[in-house]
């Protein structure tokens, strides 16, 4: 599998998710969009959102949790841009994540532990 | 680490999914050098830092206290590769100086000649991902 970028590893060394598979790519290893096809998902330890909004057109609601408020800024920027309305970034840590008990179908840990 | 599986577990309806995915440092990484033809040729190996080893067995004992704590099932682990890619050698080897997740130094499997040919062809890193699938006990 390549990833679609060009060349970013030198230009933008610090956009973690261009170094990263595309999320589709990735779903597609994990299963397939069906794992996440209208189900409550969370990315925890999200950063600026790369697989949270490549879940986003396929889940009914999605939430990504990072502790890096710059990251969550992004996330939340390209949401916009996107015209993503299913999905929420916070500002949070994945030991204390500001959820109820059973609230997710599925969560993902995407380069997070 | 086993803080956040068990907060993961919280959150999560019984049965629901768990998808843990990281790189895997139990394989080089490899550095390769793409040919006029569009295809890549490798061209070196690359190892992964001693601390990261260090982390990524913190990692992999959390999620096994995870599952012998009973809070998760594996239904599925497996492992994929992707590339990041570079415009020249000097573009990845900065990478590579700035990581802190590989060596600094790739183990070439070239002469030194054939890399400085190469120089400025377009290159990449292509590196492991492992994942697993849990399911909420």
């Amino acid at each position: 599998m390549v990833t679609s970028t060009s060349a970013v590893g030198r230009l933008l060394p610090a956009i973690s998710s261009l170094l990263r598979p595309p999320p589709a790519d990735e779903l597609r290893e994990y299963g397939g969009i069906g794992l996440v096809r209208r189900k409550r998902v969370i990315d925890v330890g999200c950063g600026d959102g790369r697989m949270a909004l490549g879940c986003a057109p396929y889940a009914s609601e999605v939430f990504g949790v990072d502790p890096d408020p710059s990251a969550i800024r992004l996330a939340r920027a390209k949401a916009r841009e996107r015209g993503v309305t299913n999905t929420q970034f916070k500002v949070g840590v994945a030991q204390e994540l500001p959820f109820a008990d059973e609230h997710f179908d599925v969560v993902i840990l995407s380069w997070t532990l | 680490m086993v803080d956040a599986l068990k907060e993961a577990r919280r959150i999560l309806r019984p049965r629901g999914l768990l998808i843990d995915a990281r790189p895997d440092s139990r394989v080089f990484a490899y550095a390769e050098r793409q040919t006029s033809t569009g295809a890549y040729r490798r061209a070196g190996a690359i190892a992964t830092s001693r601390e990261e080893h260090t982390n990524d067995r913190r990692s992999d004992d959390s999620v096994a206290t995870a599952v012998r704590n009973g809070w998760f099932r594996s239904l599925r682990a497996s492992r994929f590769w992707h590339r990041v890619l570079f415009e020249d050698r000097p573009a990845m080897q900065g990478y590579l100086d700035d990581h802190v997740r590989f060596v600094h130094r790739v183990r070439w499997t070239i002469d030194p000649t054939k890399r400085r040919r190469w120089e400025n062809d377009p290159w990449a890193i292509r590196r492991a991902v492992r994942y697993e699938l849990f399911e909420r006990i």
